[in-house]
């Protein structure tokens, strides 16, 4: 429901909201083949990283998370680490 | 097709794809030129143009295909005419020395950036 952005921390850490890699960057286009850059978005097992570990905004967390499937279909990136 | 023309300002702008190709370890440095050669073919016989291709070398795979753990990859930018991506797409499916292959179309925007640094991996 309500998203706290920068709001009163509500218990735990003081909420500061980074602004998301991507845009800092001013990447207009998250490339697949950049597969070394991809791994800082995938936990060590290899699943795609949720928006509040990632820190990316919305619309770039959602070109990330397809990069990273287009990238596990060319066997850049593991679908699934250590079976 | 007049209708396409209209949907889209600008038909001067053509739009650029970009095909990735794995091919097994089996051939060696030539084999794997003249395969991409084959496909560059393809794309300029249908009325497109085929960019030179980058070749990544030789790459361990991030899980197994077919038995292989390593395969050659191979990126390449193209413009395609009409029948390009049907045809391009249909004999790459057919390639028994193709592993896998990725056609995108690049964002207008797109320039050429810097590619990964190639990592070659000689297993």
């Amino acid at each position: 429901m309500g998203r706290r952005r920068n709001g009163p921390p509500r218990g735990g850490r003081p909420t500061k909201s980074k602004p998301c890699v991507f845009c800092k960057e001013k990447v207009a286009y998250v490339d697949y083949k950049d597969y070394n850059m991809l791994r800082r978005f995938i936990s060590d097992r290899g699943k795609v990283r949720a928006r509040r570990v990632t820190g990316l905004c919305p619309q770039h967390q959602r070109e990330a998370a397809s990069a990273i499937k287009r990238a596990r279909e060319m066997a850049l990136l593991p679908y699934v680490v250590g079976r | 097709m007049a209708r396409e023309a209209d949907t889209r300002p600008e038909e001067a702008n053509i739009d650029t794809y970009e095909a990735m190709l794995i091919v097994i370890p089996e051939l060696d440095e030539e084999q794997v030129e003249n395969t991409v050669g084959r496909f560059r073919t393809i794309i300029e016989r249908t009325g497109g143009e085929a960019g030179e291709p980058n070749h990544w070398g030789r790459r361990k795979l991030a899980y197994e295909i077919d038995h292989r753990t390593d395969g050659f990859y191979v990126v390449m930018e193209f413009t395609a005419g009409e029948r390009t991506l049907v045809e391009l797409k249909r004999i790459l499916r057919v390639s028994d020395d193709v592993l896998r292959h990725m056609v995108v179309k690049l964002p207008p925007s797109y320039a050429h950036k810097p590619l990964p640094e190639t990592t070659e991996v000689t297993a």
